[in-house]
């Protein structure tokens, strides 16, 4: 209970490396989630949309990668971006824009496979209806996806919030930098084991209230879709 | 006219379709009849080019030229208006014609209403309204009043009849009812098991069937 109530004085408090942290998370998870969503949402619904030679293969490859370990992703932008590594020379390791690489590596193929899902649903008879209008591929896909922009956003928010729950790949790349590269994730597990729990709890409770209000987003999202119109 | 030499269809190792030769001649309202399974929407799929032949050849569809309309036609979110309009790409005042051909399927009231909001029969309605928002040589209609009741029908027949009488187009379009069947197409193409059984002037093949599985198949309608 101490704890509890020493987590809520530091969140109304000005703490200035909480506040840090707090910013920190949500720039990295923004940009990696708005990249991710930029480069899945076109391929999910293309891939969810089309039938082409390969596609099994396409999918089977995203399916796989959307299961990548956090580490591992964390592995491969280590070793790309480390100073023997092959973009050595940019030297990004242990700055923000390396957990965004890595977030991105670990988001985009959420993102992708959960939009062609939702898109093959209705794909076959969007399909049927726009070939029997002489409708060409490009603005069928364009179609598909206006009609599945409510859902595209709840496909976004589960991006996002796999982004700002996500610690292995960040503690790998970004190095836990105090006032640099530190995110939520990482300073409470960091926190946890110095046995700071009052600052752990505190960035629990953001956590978690960030991840109530997406949930919240999302279940009002889905609510407008089935309003009459 | 479209000729159909030698096309079969096969799905999950069964054959669902098996044409040596059937001929559609341009102008003509032809009616599709069967039971279900027959074969019916896989002959319009296959002529409209959203499902691949097995083998064969079918020559002679304008498929710049030709409105499909499936069994379960997709209603986009947008206006009823705006989902007429899509299929009006290549014309001049889209919005001008869309309303037009709404008016005409009695759906002019729901132009600005949201098109997946709409019912069953009201989508088949504004499926139908698609077809015939502007002139089209050929029309491939798959079951295209199953969710009407017996005024939208009766509606959408006539203006199929017009339409067809306007353009000089070429119809064909499948029902499991031989009395649609009568009132719209001068030609029947009977199908049993992915077969032609039967083909001729609707008057002949509907009232004078020669074949046993036709009369089978008629006997269920009272005629």
């Amino acid at each position: 209970m101490e704890y509890l109530i020493q987590a809520f004085s530091l969140l109304f408090g000005s703490d200035p490396e909480l506040r840090q942290i707090i910013g920190v998370t949500l720039q990295m998870s923004l940009l990696s989630t708005s990249i991710s969503s930029l480069l899945g949402i076109p391929l999910g619904t293309l891939i969810g949309s089309s039938d082409f030679r390969g596609k099994k293969w396409v999918q089977r490859v995203n399916n796989t990668l959307m299961g990548l370990p956090p580490v591992v992703a964390g592995l491969i932008v280590l070793l790309i971006l480390s100073r023997s590594g092959p973009l050595g020379k940019l030297k990004l390791l242990y700055t923000v824009t390396s957990m965004v690489v890595a977030q991105v590596l670990l988001i985009t193929p959420i993102i992708t496979g959960l939009t062609a899902n939702l898109v093959s649903l209705r794909a076959p008879q969007i399909r049927e209806t726009t070939a029997g209008l002489g409708i060409s591929p490009f603005k069928r896909m364009l179609y598909t996806a206006y009609d599945c922009r409510v859902q595209f956003i709840s496909t976004i928010l589960a991006g996002f919030g796999r982004a700002i729950a996500e610690v292995g790949a960040v503690q790998i790349v970004g190095g836990n930098v105090q006032y640099k590269t530190r995110v939520m994730t990482t300073a409470i597990m960091q926190q946890t084991n110095m046995g700071h729990f009052e600052f752990a709890i505190a960035l629990g409770i953001v956590l978690l209230l960030i991840s109530f209000i997406i949930n919240a987003l999302v279940q009002k999202l889905s609510d407008g879709q089935e309003e009459p119109a | 006219m479209i000729q159909l030499t030698n096309v079969s269809k096969q799905y999950a190792g069964r054959t669902i379709l098996e044409i040596p030769e059937l001929t559609f001649e341009s102008g003509k309202r032809y009616a599709l009849i069967g039971v279900n399974g027959s074969g019916k929407t896989t002959l319009l799929r296959l002529m409209a080019g959203t499902l691949q032949a097995d083998c064969g050849q079918i020559r002679g569809v304008p498929l710049a030229d030709m409105g499909y309309m499936p069994q379960s036609p997709y209603a986009f979110s947008f206006s009823v208006r705006k989902n007429v309009e899509i299929a009006l790409q290549k014309s001049t005042q889209p919005a001008e014609k869309a309303l037009a051909a709404l008016a005409a399927v009695g759906l002019e009231k729901l132009a600005e209403a949201r098109g997946d909001k709409l019912s069953g029969g009201e989508t088949q309605r504004m499926a139908f309204a698609r077809m015939i928002a502007c002139p089209r040589a050929l029309l491939l209609l798959d079951e295209p009043t199953s969710s009407m009741d017996i005024k939208g029908t009766d509606q959408i027949e006539n203006q199929l009849l017009r339409y067809a009488a306007e353009n000089g187009s070429t119809v064909i379009l499948s029902t499991h009812s031989p009395a649609q069947a009568l009132r719209l197409a001068q030609e029947v193409v009977y199908l049993d098991q992915g077969k032609v059984v039967e083909q001729g002037s609707t008057e002949q093949v509907i009232k004078h069937p020669r074949m046993e599985s036709t009369r089978l198949f008629l006997q269920h309608w009272r005629l």
